[in-house]
């Protein structure tokens, strides 16, 4: 017998009497069933309010694009104020492809040691907790999320949800299957140092969120 | 007198130790319009062996509890933690299906602390009494987490005239007492009951008040052998207008 | 650590060493509050706070009864996603699979993400001695690699080291820095650990994370960090190990939902911590980072033994922490008083539960039963009530102290008979009440010095109150 099997068996063996392939079918039929915060439940302009009140108290920053087409420019604001050098990193999203980086240097791939500024586009977004959903591939890589000194991250407005019940349903709708979905809630941080908060423990030390409307 | 029998568990530390609380509570009682009764067959709720694991002893001092006090429609406990002893753990001492743990139940809806029973049963606003004295009220563990008393003590204390209550920091912290946990770890009891005598001295008030007498014992007994200048008395005693007995502690 | 290891035994000796060492006690006096306020402000800001802790009692519950069926289709789930599941029923075995795996991907240097499932086998030990380097990257995990030492507190592992003792530990190890460099203030510490550890990412060729939870509908296995230190350790490596228990499993992504949402807030206070990553299998094709190889190693190590025992419920543990940072026990002594893996309340009902009472037997003792730890739990485990059933075991087993056996068997005898009882009663209250005397307490006590050692015993007022009664109201 094998380890798995002495396990399993030991399980069983503990398990009360009953249909118990019957209710576990039950519960993954019908996922969910928990309470629904109301903080979960936000629509329409009160969502995007929500969102980017959210965004601050996860200490990250917002901005909005009103047009793809802006979003050079946008950025290139935003590294011109956070005196980071006019480079950026990203995957190979054909939302940033056709884009004019005009005096931006660009360049494509996963994170590197050292890279000032990178960029990737969340597919979603929860309102709930000002959350940012980070589906890893090609398109995104996963390490540009935790290796750029500053992560800008594009966001359209349509992705946003209200928590995590639409996002669930909306997620296996969208049908990816990435090696990994990061959920990022504000640049990184650590308290184990004297028990006192820092940002940028090992990721970013700061996150920004441009809304795409 | 026309109002409910009650049976008063005095509980073993206030039997042995500070009687003056038993009758501070019979007076409280008295005064409600209850007819008081002590049942004879009393020594203590059993809580040191089901503490520590004992449960045959904890059961036999469980069903003589039961047998004593189960004929009275009400029983009061000056004590939050006896109280939830006879409230709560009874039932949980008996097997499902054994008897006993239906009058165990039975007993347990009718067992009351003193403070909670002269607010939630016997809807008591008022004690009228005076004492101009500050006070801070320490919430022991077992009445605030098992039986949820929290409001009662301090809904009665302002009702006393000339009182004034202060909160201290940290008022839902253990003290360190905790039955046997006091002897059994007194380096670890001595060090909460040292945080607790400090919130008690900070807040800068004469007394300090609880509605259990272990606690109190500890925190007297701490804040004597530190020289602090506040006394520890049981709410019952303040409540009934009892600051003539000296307090916890002290000799007369 | 790993089990030979355990100091529980010596938990008293423990605590008094730890009563007396200042630098533990300033740690301990400066996080204190901290963790209470914030989950305060948590639990207030979200009005169904306390209906989603029942929901994930439910979920715990119903995980606990089907368990064997969530983890059969979370390990089908993994396998289709191309990665692999090991099991194993000891921590022996476990430290056994991650050796073999960490050879075959040749590894040197092995990349760690907090994982208390490892410090339960004793893995950073046992691959040092098999050759092969562990490097903790969580902030508070690589402070106490860099001491020596092993976690005090499952989310604020370094939660008893001062900041002074933190410099200390990185100008030692940093020999490679300017030794004149600054490090007065927090951020130039964590700047330095972030320098050092981004450098270290790049090296190794394994990286180990734990798992807060597994998901039996897609096979995610999901951490939840703060510092992003799990996703390097994970994402650059070639291979990716997780090390979890059976008990990590909750059925759907929704049902993951409904722990996190309790998760964060009743750790830190977060709604969310900054990073919560679900990681299923290895890199997809085309994938330019992720690992090339997925393993995740499901260890047993008695928790199935817990099943269908009055210490089931413990299995509902999500590692939140918020027993211990609510503790006055652990507040007072620190986590390393409690001698094993895991300290607090939660440590007092499981580690008697994996290492045996035998070992683990004095940590259910040492507590006052205050009960705040079952009132902050966010799958409401009544932690309490399973202490005293552990204190039951020991006395079942003639465990408990001889002294105190002896002790309890008296009062109880005198207890169970109460006209024995009022006059052992009435003499004990003469007696201490004459030796109380004029000032009303006994400043020492032979048989008693655990009381009077550090307080007085405040004596009798004289006469039982039993006695009081039948006089005044014959």
């Amino acid at each position: 017998m094998s380890a798995r099997d002495r396990i399993l068996g030991r399980i069983r063996a503990a398990a009360a009497p009953g249909d118990r392939q019957a209710a576990v079918a039950a519960w993954m039929a019908a996922p969910g069933g928990g309470p629904r915060p109301h903080q979960a439940m936000s629509h329409g302009p009160q969502r995007l309010t929500q969102f980017m009140q959210k965004l601050d108290a996860a200490a990250a920053t917002v901005g909005r694009v009103s047009a793809l087409a802006e979003l050079p420019k946008a950025l290139a604001h935003e590294l011109r104020k956070r005196r980071l050098p006019a480079r950026i990193r990203f995957g190979s999203d054909a939302i940033f492809a056709g884009l004019d980086w005009g005096t931006i240097g660009t360049s494509r791939g996963p994170g590197r040691i050292e890279e000032p500024a990178t960029l990737s586009r969340a597919e979603f977004g929860l309102a709930e907790t000002g959350t940012l959903v980070l589906a890893s591939g090609p398109d995104n890589p996963v390490t540009l999320t935790f290796l750029g000194e500053t992560h800008f991250v594009l966001l359209r407005e349509a992705d946003l949800c209200g928590g995590f019940e639409d996002f669930w349903t909306a997620w296996r709708e969208r049908g990816l299957d990435p090696r990994t979905l990061n959920m990022v809630t504000g640049p990184s941080r650590s308290a184990d140092v004297g028990q006192v908060l820092q940002l940028g423990a090992h990721g970013p030390v700061a996150l920004h969120v441009f809304l795409l409307s | 007198m026309s109002g409910p029998r009650v049976a008063l568990f005095v509980t073993c530390l206030v039997d042995m130790f500070r009687p003056s609380v038993g009758f501070a509570t019979v007076k409280l009682l008295e005064d409600a319009g209850c007819r008081v009764e002590v049942p004879p067959v009393q020594t203590c709720c059993g809580q040191p062996a089901w503490n520590a694991g004992d449960r045959e002893n904890a059961k036999a001092i469980a069903r003589q509890v039961i047998a004593a006090f189960e004929g009275y429609v009400h029983v009061v406990v000056p004590s939050g933690s006896c109280a939830a002893t006879i409230a709560r753990d009874f039932e949980r001492m008996f097997a499902a299906d054994d008897p006993w743990a239906g009058r165990a139940r039975a007993l347990g809806a009718r067992t009351h602390e003193i403070t909670a029973f002269l607010t939630d049963v016997l809807g008591v606003t008022e004690v009228g009494q005076e004492a101009p004295v500050s006070v801070t009220y320490h919430d022991s563990c077992s009445g605030l987490r098992s039986l949820g008393i929290r409001e009662q003590p301090r809904r009665l204390l302002a009702s006393v005239a000339g009182l004034e209550l202060r909160e201290m920091a940290e008022n839902d912290v253990c003290c360190g007492f905790g039955g046997t946990f006091c002897v059994k770890y007194p380096e670890i009891s001595n060090v909460m009951a040292g945080d607790k005598t400090r919130h008690v001295a900070a807040t800068g008030a004469d007394l300090v008040l609880a509605g259990d007498l272990g606690c109190l014992m500890n925190l007297a007994g701490k804040a004597s052998r530190e020289g602090r200048a506040f006394r520890a008395r049981h709410v019952v005693e303040v409540l009934a207008g009892d600051l003539a007995t000296p307090p916890i502690g002290e000799a007369g | 650590m790993s089990l030979h290891e355990a100091t529980t035994p010596a938990f008293r000796a423990n605590a008094r060493a730890a009563l007396d060492n200042a630098n533990l006690q300033a740690a301990l006096r400066g996080s204190r509050g901290n963790f209470i306020t914030k989950r305060a402000k948590g639990r207030e800001d979200l009005p169904e706070f306390d209906a989603l802790r029942d929901r994930a009692r439910d979920i715990k519950d119903h995980v606990l009864a089907h368990l064997d069926l969530h983890l059969e289709a979370y390990e089908a789930q993994v396998i289709a996603s191309g990665g692999h599941v090991h099991w194993a029923e000891t921590a022996e075995e476990a430290r056994a699979i991650v050796l073999d795996l960490c050879r075959k991907a040749g590894a040197k240097a092995v990349n760690k993400g907090k994982t208390m499932i490892s410090e339960e086998c004793g893995i950073n030990d046992f691959l040092s001695a098999n050759g092969i380097a562990p490097v903790e990257t969580d902030l508070g995990e690589y402070i106490i690699q860099l001491r020596g030492e092993v976690p005090s507190h499952i989310i604020a592992p370094a939660v008893h080291v001062t900041v002074p003792e933190i410099e200390a530990a990185f100008r030692k190890a940093h020999a490679h820095l300017d030794p004149d460099r600054d490090l007065s203030d927090l951020a130039a510490l964590q700047a330095e650990a972030r320098g050092v550890l981004r450098a270290k990412y790049f090296q190794a060729e394994v990286g180990i994370t734990g798992a807060n939870m597994l998901i039996a509908e897609t096979g995610h296995s999901v951490i939840v960090t703060n510092e992003g230190n799990g996703d390097l350790t994970q994402s650059l490596p070639r291979m990716h190990i997780v090390m979890a228990s059976l008990e990590k499993i909750v059925p759907t992504l929704e049902d993951a939902a409904t722990i996190l949402r309790i998760l964060g807030r009743s750790a830190t206070g977060q709604e969310m911590s900054v990073y919560t990553t679900f990681s299923r299998g290895p890199r997809r094709p085309g994938d330019p980072d992720g690992p090339e190889e997925y393993h995740v190693v499901l260890l047993d190590n008695g928790r199935s033994n817990m099943l269908a025992t009055p210490f089931q419920d413990m299995l509902r543990c999500i590692r939140c922490g918020a027993c211990m940072n609510h503790c006055p026990v652990y507040q007072a002594v620190g986590g390393h008083a409690y001698g094993w893996v895991y300290p607090g309340p939660m440590g007092a009902v499981l580690t008697p539960s994996l290492i045996g009472v035998e070992q683990g037997g004095q940590l259910p003792n040492a507590s006052s039963f205050c009960g705040r730890c079952e009132e902050v739990c966010p799958v409401r485990i009544p932690l309490p009530g399973m202490m005293r059933s552990w204190r039951e075991r020991e006395f079942e087993k003639r465990l408990t102290p001889a002294a105190m056996r002896r002790g309890l068997g008296l009062w109880a005898f005198a207890a169970r008979r109460p006209r024995l009882y009022r006059i052992a009663a009435r003499l004990g209250a003469g007696l201490l009440s004459r030796l109380g005397g004029k000032s009303g307490r006994i400043a020492s006590l032979p048989f008693a010095r655990g009381w009077t050692g550090e307080r007085d015993l405040p004596a009798p007022q004289g006469g039982t109150f039993m006695d009081r009664w039948k006089a005044a109201r014959r």
